[in-house]
């Protein structure tokens, strides 16, 4: 056991070798509590913004702010260029409870809040770009609708339900020239940006293996079960048939809308997308791969995907890794080569190195990448900053596409309990019709994209 | 859970092997065949939901009549398209346009999006006739729908539509025109595409969002032929169009479109100079250097800023001097953000530009010039480094060796040494003994790094010997620590004094039985504290078992007096779930300069034994000192909890 040591020296003397009371107060009642506060460095930090005036105010939105919404929004909220005007959800509770958070935070009443999305996107041209955090199932249907009717889009992972999907996101971006942040937030972080730059620049030497962590809880194998009806509420305390979506009708029942969609099939993409969304993003920013999808899927016998191996139009294998075999924290990511590897999870001081003399660069490599790609370390920074640029963010949609593909891929192959082959060009499983099949599922109307 | 949690995967393995390369199985036909029989009976919602579904992957056309049939039920009609719209061949696209003119509503809506995924080129004219229905979501999915089939037809019904089209369905036609030009374009039909961006560009009062893509694909499909289009929209007063135009040039590369945004860059507004500076930096193509570096030297701040942080994206020889000169400007603003665009330089050529600063420049720029040697990680400006770490102005000799702390491996150990062993100065020492530090913790190997530490140990005077115990400390390894024990009984207080200090720092627990035989000394009272402190951090550590931390207490319970010292005794013995450590810890009630940190610790670890294996055993002892807490806390909240574990465990 070593503890960590400053490499500046350590002097000992009475006065800091006592505890005082408060310090011991403190420590006493932290004892035990989860302390993972985010480190986002603010716009303003960053000599970037100064006084924004309040013309070139970004004005932002919200569409279905849950718990993990609340807690982007709450990043969001300090940028000083960025207001936060109104909020669309189809849960009547949640709606207010957004209302109170920007209404605190500005100290007036002034956000407004919209029960249907199509209302909210019709009627407020003034918005600028929203923050769309509903769940899996509504993410790439609210993206393409916001970005179609003119909006920004900062959408919470995972971004797509399925390869098709995505491709629609891609696409209106494009077809309108719409900024896209997928919430991966790690690809703003400076021990991940540290990774996947000795990754990508070869300190590693030729990188052969990346593993990408998914989710410890749920499993690939997904449910179809319905869970009991129970009587629908009023549509304005929540709107059943919204709530839904895209996804095939079943009976009304609470569970799901407090958070208890999780593994069912038709609203999540399993354990994999789960954090797979975050790490294979992660994997593939360090092999290049941010452009393509894993072209092999070699299906292992478990209920969850732990140790598949996938492997890059590159020749470099990415392993599905669900436990702390790799890492000691969560969404962790590792990169192996022949001169050493690199790893990091959330929680990390520094990243795990197989030398310390590969961590003497990490500031210099860290402010390279940020003075070479002009992007912050902050994920939400990154978004304000290009929806004035006008240039994609780190994780735009072709990054996130890519990835999810990857994710999508890799629950087809659980799925059909098969290895299989994926062309990231033509988007379609090699000599696998049923695979293909699984590219795409019918939405439910009227919320057809 | 219904059985059918698992019935998908089930399907998909009986279609098996040959379903893979596209002929059904006989199982997988069985399969079909067993769910169709599903759809046909009076099975509930749920089960012919599921069958839809499972036949999504493997339905052959044998499925589509009754699938077809569902799509009028109001239930199913959703879960019908779901499976139909997977099949491969004309029947289904026969099915759902034969129902076009049977449904309507959200039904029809669905369908229409089906025929739409399915790019049905004969579902044209009906869905041409549809874009006039009054039902606004059926007109917003035909044109949708139309889009994504995408062929002339489409795009020629669309565009005439669009001459007389409601506010409520502008966006959806729009849509759609879209689709069809993307689809266009993608075939090599670029004039037909043309003339729909150029539709979409005509219309005068679109949304911001559609003037927008119909510039893109204006120019886009042009190609270079798209640059004056491109000219135009950044000369226009619309910000729309001029933020449209920044994105479609990051789009299209090439020395043409390059030199015609630095063409406009002169005649535009400070912000569309930083947008086109910003949107010139991301192409990365080098000749628009002159313009960035022109504008980093002169004009409006917030440009120049802009462009100072645009040429590290680009790179090039020429843009080193340009940053270099602005290291030193008068306005912090701008040297910091040009000292940061050049730690963050691609290529040679700036290295060799810093190591001319460091050698030659001013002392000002030397530190600075060796600021961007460490952020650059030039190992081969080592040289230039070591010897200013000996220059005769003082700043230059810190700031050396600051850097040569930060980049300097095992082999620039003798010279920081050598250095040490020449230095009185204690702003030198500090200094050495920093750069020194900063060199053992980066090494892999703790003993490799002691060796030549311990070797200059023996000859080095006391304010230097005091300088390697402390760097040894960082060094680490079991040599390192057997000469600070050493060092520890020296006769020279100052010697003696770093060694304590040395081993009260030592980052392994291998120091504790040498804190505790201090602390237990006849020395001074000082270092007998400094030990007994020492020694209970230690005590304290959660990564050493509890059960000898207890021990570890207890060894040292007698020396306890201070009430610093107390305190640190508790927050031990509050992280140690053992029995014996409240018995420890209670006698703390009674002393009431310590009553409230023995209060939370009795609780703390209470709790926690009472839900312990041994706590049935324990509960006599839980019981009367949790009354005891009960008793004397002033915390209303911690008498709460006591009350608790006594009324658990009694």
């Amino acid at each position: 056991m070593r503890k960590q040591s400053s490499p500046l020296r350590v002097r000992t003397s009475l006065s800091n070798t006592s505890l005082s009371r408060r310090q011991f107060l403190q420590r006493a009642s932290l004892a035990g509590a989860a302390l993972a506060a985010p480190c986002l460095i603010p716009g303003s930090a960053l000599g970037l913004n100064g006084a924004v005036p309040p013309s070139e105010r970004i004005v932002f939105g919200g569409i279905g702010i849950g718990g993990r919404g609340t807690g982007v929004l709450r990043w969001m909220l300090p940028e000083r260029d960025v207001h936060f005007v109104a909020v669309c959800d189809a849960k009547q509770a949640a709606r207010e409870a957004v209302k109170r958070v920007a209404d605190n935070h500005y100290g007036n009443q002034d956000c407004k809040t919209y029960p249907d999305i199509r209302e909210f996107l019709a009627l407020r041209t003034d918005i600028d770009a929203v923050l769309i955090a509903t769940g899996d199932r509504w993410h790439a249907t609210a993206s393409v609708l916001a970005m179609r009717a003119g909006k920004d889009v900062y959408s919470e992972k995972p971004s797509s339900m399925t390869i098709a999907e995505g491709r629609a996101v891609v696409a209106t971006a494009r077809r309108y020239g719409r900024i896209y942040q997928t919430g991966t937030q790690r690809l703003s972080e400076e021990n991940f940006v540290f990774c996947i730059e000795m990754a990508r620049m070869g300190r590693l030497g030729k990188v052969h293996t990346t593993y990408a962590h998914i989710a410890p809880w749920d499993a690939a194998e997904m449910r179809h079960d319905w869970l009991p009806a129970e009587p629908e509420p009023p549509k304005a305390e929540v709107d059943w048939d919204q709530w839904l979506g895209p996804c095939p009708w079943r009976p009304y029942n609470s569970t799901y809308a407090r958070g208890g969609w999780r593994g069912h099939y038709d609203f999540h993409t399993s354990c994999i997308g789960e954090w797979g969304a975050h790490t294979f993003a992660q994997a593939q920013a360090g092999i290049d791969c941010l452009n393509t999808s894993a072209v092999e899927y070699r299906y292992v016998n478990n209920p969850t995907g732990d140790e598949m191996v996938t492997v890059f139009p590159n020749g470099v294998k990415m392993i599905l890794s669900r436990g702390d075999k790799w890492w000691r924290g969560s969404c962790g990511m590792r990169f192996d080569g022949p001169e050493g590897w690199v790893a990091a999870a959330d929680g990390y001081s520094k990243p795990d190195v197989s030398s310390p003399a590969l961590l003497a660069d990490f500031r210099k490599i860290v402010a390279d990448y940020m003075a070479r790609t002009q992007r912050p370390m902050s994920h939400v920074r990154d978004f304000f900053d290009c929806v004035k640029s006008r240039r994609q963010p780190v994780a735009n949609p072709e990054v996130m596409h890519r990835s999810m593909s990857t994710v999508h891929a890799a629950n087809i192959c659980m799925w059909l309990k098969r290895d299989v082959k994926f062309d990231p060009v033509k988007e379609e499983f090699l000599n696998d019709a049923e695979a293909n099949r699984l590219r795409s599922r019918a939405m439910r109307e009227p919320w057809i994209i | 859970m219904s059985n059918s949690r698992f019935n998908l995967t089930l399907g998909l393995l009986l279609a098996g092997v040959l379903v893979a390369v596209g002929q059904p199985s006989p199982l997988a036909e069985q399969q079909e065949a067993k769910l169709i029989a599903i759809l046909k009976s009076d099975a509930p919602r749920k089960a012919k939901a599921d069958a839809c579904r499972e036949l999504s992957p493997i339905a052959t056309a044998a499925s589509v009549p009754v699938l077809a049939d569902l799509l009028s039920n109001p239930e199913l009609n959703h879960m019908a398209r779901y499976a139909l719209e997977t099949i491969p061949g004309p029947a289904v696209d026969d099915a759902l346009r034969a129902t076009l003119g049977k449904l309507n509503g959200r039904p029809l809506v669905g369908v229409i999006g089906s025929l739409g995924v399915r790019r049905d080129a004969q579902a044209v004219p009906p869905l041409s006739g549809l874009l006039r229905n009054t039902d606004p979501d059926v007109a917003q999915a035909a044109a949708r729908a139309l889009g994504s089939i995408g062929n002339s037809a489409a795009a020629k019904a669309l565009s005439e539509a669009l001459a007389d089209v409601s506010a409520a369905n502008q966006v959806a036609f729009c849509e759609g025109l879209f689709r069809c030009a993307e689809s266009l374009a993608a075939k090599g039909e670029h004039q037909a595409a043309m003339t729909s961006y150029d539709r979409l560009r005509g219309l005068s009062a679109a949304p911001q969002q559609v003037r927008a893509g119909a510039l893109r694909g204006a120019v886009l499909t042009r190609g270079n032929d798209g640059i004056p289009l491109l000219g135009e929209a950044i000369r226009s007063d619309d910000y729309v169009l001029v933020a449209a135009a920044a994105l479609t040039a990051m789009e299209m590369p090439g020395a043409s479109v390059t030199k015609a945004l630095v063409d406009e860059l002169g005649r535009l507004s400070a912000d569309k100079q930083i947008l086109l500076i910003q949107t010139l930096g991301k192409r990365g193509d080098a000749g628009a250097l002159p313009a960035l570096m022109a504008h980093a030297r002169d004009g409006v701040k917030a440009v120049r800023l802009a462009a100072i942080r645009a040429l590290p994206e680009i790179g090039g020889a020429p843009a080193v001097p340009a940053l270099t000169d602005l290291l030193f400007n008068a306005d912090p603003q701008i040297a910091e953000t040009a000292k940061s665009s050049l730690a963050g330089f691609p290529g040679a050529e700036a290295d060799s530009a810093i190591l001319q600063l460091l050698t030659r420049g001013t002392s000002a720029q030397r530190v600075v010039a060796m600021e961007l040697v460490s952020r650059r990680r030039m190992s081969e400006a080592i040289p230039q480094l070591r010897q200013a770490a000996s220059d005769s102005d003082v700043n230059i000799r810190t700031a050396a060796l600051k850097r040569l702390g930060e980049l300097a491996g095992a082999a620039e150990m003798p010279a920081l040494l050598d250095l040490l062993a020449k230095s009185t100065n204690p702003q030198d020492l500090a200094a050495i003994e920093e750069a020194l530090g900063a060199v053992c913790a980066r090494a892999a190997d703790s003993d490799a790094s002691a060796t030549p530490l311990l070797a200059r140990l023996a000859t080095a005077k006391p304010p230097q010997k005091a300088v390697l115990l402390r760097v040894l400390v960082i060094a680490g390894g079991g040599q390192a620590l057997d000469a600070v024990r050493s060092a520890v009984k020296d006769s020279n207080p100052e010697i003696r004094s770093a060694a304590i200090d040395a081993l009260n720092s030592w980052t392994t627990a291998d120091a504790a039985p040498d804190l505790v035989a201090l602390a237990k000394s006849p020395g001074s009272s000082a270092e007998k504290q400094l030990g007994l402190r020492g020694y209970l951090r230690w005590a304290a550590d959660n990564e050493i078992p509890p059960r000898r931390r207890l021990e570890m207490c207890r060894e040292v319970a007698g020396l306890v007096e201070r009430p610093e010292e107390k305190r640190m005794f508790l927050a031990a013995l509050g992280g140690i779930n053992q029995a014996g450590s409240l018995s420890l810890i209670l006698p703390f009630l009674d002393d009431k300069d310590i009553r409230a940190e023995a209060c939370v610790a009795a609780v703390n670890v209470a709790e926690k034994m009472a839900q312990g294996r041994n706590a049935a055993k324990l509960a006599p002892e839980l019981v009367a000192g949790l009354e005891k807490v009960a008793q004397v806390t002033t915390n209303a909240e911690l008498a709460k909890r006591a009350r608790a574990v006594v009324a658990a465990n009694q």
